[in-house]
């Protein structure tokens, strides 16, 4: 317990720290999925061992000590107080956190499903007549792009193609799922973002694999992906706070040389530190359960 | 090579995804198109009679409309639909903390030292 309670902290310290490597190098189809899945499991170790130390507060109560010590027994002290009280309001604030990430998520899905409304059943893309260049998949069954009008006449008729077929991947392999996951993953561990953040450009970067794999071309692609990004740069010079992660750079870089390949050794590491936290909450939890029922038997 | 690769591309593509290209094609044009010219416009070589069918289930939805005032045969985007869709998106952007934001976006902003590179790459000339 004393150990093991406080490792999955440890181990959300050591994700965030690896994932860019892995965003790097590691095939992003790959890579999204564990880094995804060593989030979660991560988050929810950290939840869990927050629950745990909160827990031990029992055998710091009055009660217990008291009856611990009319039975002889020395009340045994697993968690200093602080602590306990600690882990007892950082899960009241990753409950608000997770409360917010739900309600953001719900709050998106239901504008999404209002552009989709009304829209003739079968039918993939859906424009918009707007000014503003902007391309996005809406992900349901039927799964839909939005593109807009703007974005649509920017684009020459090879790059119109690639676009498509970059919302389509978002749609066929539910990317909209991971990166939920990952929003949820680092709501409960803020320690986490870096890592949801790892895994929004990763599914970008999937996308772009797979359009230029669907027209057998990477150098359009990353030209596709130019044209884009200087037609929505100027739509949007008014707003000087836009904040420029150069994703889009990035991305197009990538484009520009051989495709990262499928790294199973470092894919196994990430899911070993996901794993690895559940273990160690796995273990904390029977070490708290032995300590409790020993106080109050 | 190339050719064969792209016609052999363009075969495999689904029903749905060829009403996509289309559509995209007339909204991308500023001007009412005749099927030989959108065959001429979308990559990837399509039979002539594709692109009639696909012209016609696109008519069909209310998608596309025949242009009563121009050449004959000729189809344009139908506009209010898009209307409408523009407007909800414009809602949901102006709501607050941006809820399509959040989303997987084609693109996302850039720097100037970015765009100066990007126009590089795309030949130095106008995007």
């Amino acid at each position: 317990m004393r150990f093991d309670v406080y490792s999955p902290l440890l181990l959300s310290l050591l994700l965030p720290a690896v994932s860019p490597l892995i965003g790097r190098r590691v095939a992003p189809a790959l890579a999204a999925r564990v880094l995804t899945c060593a989030a979660a499991l991560t988050a929810a170790a950290t939840t869990w061992s927050l629950v745990l130390l909160t827990t031990a507060l029992v055998g710091e109560a009055p009660p217990v000590v008291a009856q611990a010590r009319q039975d002889g027994r020395q009340p045994v002290d697993p968690v200093p107080e602080a602590i306990g009280i600690a882990a007892c309001l950082a899960l009241v604030v990753v409950a608000c956190r997770v409360h917010r990430a739900l309600r953001a998520e719900r709050a998106t899905r239901r504008a999404l499903r209002r552009l989709a409304e009304g829209q003739p059943a079968d039918t993939e893309l859906i424009v918009a007549a707007s000014d503003v260049p902007r391309a996005f998949a809406i992900p349901g069954r039927p799964g839909r792009i939005l593109v807009t009008s703007a974005m649509l006449g920017a684009l020459r008729p090879a790059e119109r193609r690639i676009l498509l077929a970059h919302e389509r991947a978002h749609l066929a392999h539910r990317h909209g799922l991971l990166v939920t996951a990952a929003a949820l993953a680092a709501a409960a561990n803020p320690l986490l973002v870096p890592v949801r953040r790892t895994v929004a450009f990763l599914v970008e970067r999937w996308a772009d694999e797979q359009a230029a794999a669907a027209v057998g071309d990477r150098a359009a692609t990353a030209r596709t992906l130019a044209r884009a990004a200087l037609t929505a740069g100027r739509a949007r010079t008014a707003c000087a706070l836009n904040f420029t992660d150069r994703a889009v750079t990035r991305r197009i870089a990538a484009l520009q040389t051989a495709p990262p390949p499928r790294l199973w050794s470092a894919a196994a590491a990430v899911l070993a530190l996901g794993a690895l936290a559940a273990l160690s909450a796995a273990d904390a939890t029977d070490d708290l359960i032995g300590l409790l029922t020993g106080l109050l038997s | 090579m190339a050719g064969t690769e792209s016609r052999g591309r363009a075969e495999r593509r689904s029903a749905g995804e060829l009403e996509s290209e289309v559509l995209a094609t007339l909204w991308a044009t500023e001007r009412p198109l005749t099927p030989a010219e959108i065959q001429t416009e979308i990559a990837g070589g399509l039979a002539y009679n594709t692109v009639h069918t696909i012209l016609k289930r696109l008519y069909d939805k209310g998608l596309v409309l025949r242009d009563a005032a121009g050449r004959r045969g000729a189809y344009r985007p139908a506009k209010n639909a898009a209307e409408l869709t523009a407007a909800a998106m414009h809602e949901a952007l102006d709501r607050g903390p941006d809820p399509i934001a959040a989303l997987q976006q084609f693109v996302s902003g850039l720097s100037p030292d970015e765009e100066r590179a990007l126009r590089d790459l795309l030949g130095g000339g106008r995007p």
